[in-house]
């Protein structure tokens, strides 16, 4: 019954005090923000952290949030934070793909996948692939926009810059993403995108 | 802006009228555009079509696990209304206020009757006969109890606030 309710009814039945309101808040909520944390952390075990600390911060400053905006964006801007925080702690690796060490990792996958037979890997893999090698922000941009269904404006919103900045960087997320594709399938990438 | 990311625009739906007329015209009439549109358009719809990850079955559990501990650890101060307490202490200051003016109202000013004296009925309980060995031993061992309660509650207090510092 309580799945049927929106957002923001779901958030004022949790401010009433009523706890299986937010759990079905984290339940619509977890896929993507498990998602979009795994843009920055890399491991399943780290971006279950991050999400697991968005919701405990989402829950703590449930009254603060004024329903200006959508709960998902408003989320996801909690998400964000979190996660580069989480970055700069673990000093995680955020170079960019001229990194050496990231070339090694390239050429790894490459190898792995001459081995491995390509044509049993769906076209979503090797997307996930590509986007795991994209720089942090480039990641999050793509995701938001493809699977947190959130406008230029929106994203703005969550990652505090301008839509106009948004639209740039999108569109230069998709092209690498393109080059990643490319150089991580070589001539089967022609087939895929 | 070169033609991908017009391309790009024109795929997200985000330019003006005139401009995708441009556009669509290209494609159809221009080969490299129309293979660059499909290009892109294909990565478009890879992009939609994944599917976002799932976190592991125990994940909302451990959310509201976390949330319930949390709340739990609360200190009884902070859960504590204050308005509840004011109101408690408002009844017994207008309680004390009425017992003390109905008292005073009443108070007759002459001398007390001297010769009053108790009556013989009325037997006083021997103070001697209460205090017995076990009640005062008793008694100091409670008073020993509680001091050393206090005296660890003190050094606590004392630890926690040179940890802070």
């Amino acid at each position: 019954m309580q799945s049927k309710l929106s957002d923001l009814e779901l958030i004022q039945e949790t401010l009433g005090g009523n706890q299986a309101a937010y759990t079905e808040l984290v339940k619509r909520h977890q896929r993507f923000v498990f998602t979009l944390a795994l843009r920055f952390a890399k491991s399943r075990e780290d971006a279950e952290e991050i999400a697991q600390d968005c919701f405990i911060k989402a829950f703590r400053s449930l009254a603060s949030f004024q329903g200006q905006s959508k709960f998902s964006t408003w989320l996801y801007s909690i998400v964000y934070t979190t996660a580069m925080t989480f970055l700069r702690k673990k000093r995680l690796d955020t170079d960019s793909i001229d990194d050496e060490n990231t070339y090694i990792q390239v050429e790894n996958q490459t190898s792995a996948f001459d081995v491995n037979n390509a044509e049993n890997r769906s076209r979503s893999f090797y997307l996930n692939q590509a986007i795991g090698q994209l720089l942090p922000d480039d990641a999050a941009i793509i995701t938001l926009f493809y699977k947190g269904e959130q406008s230029l404006e929106e994203i703005g919103q969550t990652m505090g810059m301008e839509a106009n900045t948004v639209k740039v960087k999108l569109f230069r997320a998709r092209q690498r993403l393109k080059e990643k594709l490319e150089r991580n399938l070589k001539q089967e990438a022609k087939e895929l995108i | 802006m070169n033609i991908e990311e017009r391309l790009w625009n024109y795929i997200d739906g985000g330019c003006a009228a005139d401009e995708h007329q441009a556009i669509s015209s290209m494609i159809a009439s221009d080969e490299a555009v129309r293979i660059k549109y499909q290009e892109l358009l294909a990565l478009n719809a890879g992009l939609t079509a994944i599917e976002p990850d799932e976190p592991s079955m125990a994940f909302t559990y451990n959310v509201m696990e976390a949330i319930r501990a949390e709340q739990a650890q609360k200190p009884l101060k902070a859960a504590i209304n204050k308005r509840i307490i004011l109101g408690i202490a408002l009844f017994f200051v207008i309680t004390i206020t009425a017992l003390l003016v109905y008292t005073f109202a009443h108070i007759r000013l002459a001398p007390p009757d001297i010769n009053a004296a108790i009556p013989s009925s009325l037997k006083l309980p021997q103070a001697q006969n209460l205090l017995t060995k076990p009640v005062v031993n008793g008694f100091v061992f409670f008073d020993v109890v509680a001091a050393l309660f206090f005296f660890d509650a003190w050094l606590r207090r004392k630890k926690k606030l040179s940890s802070i510092q």
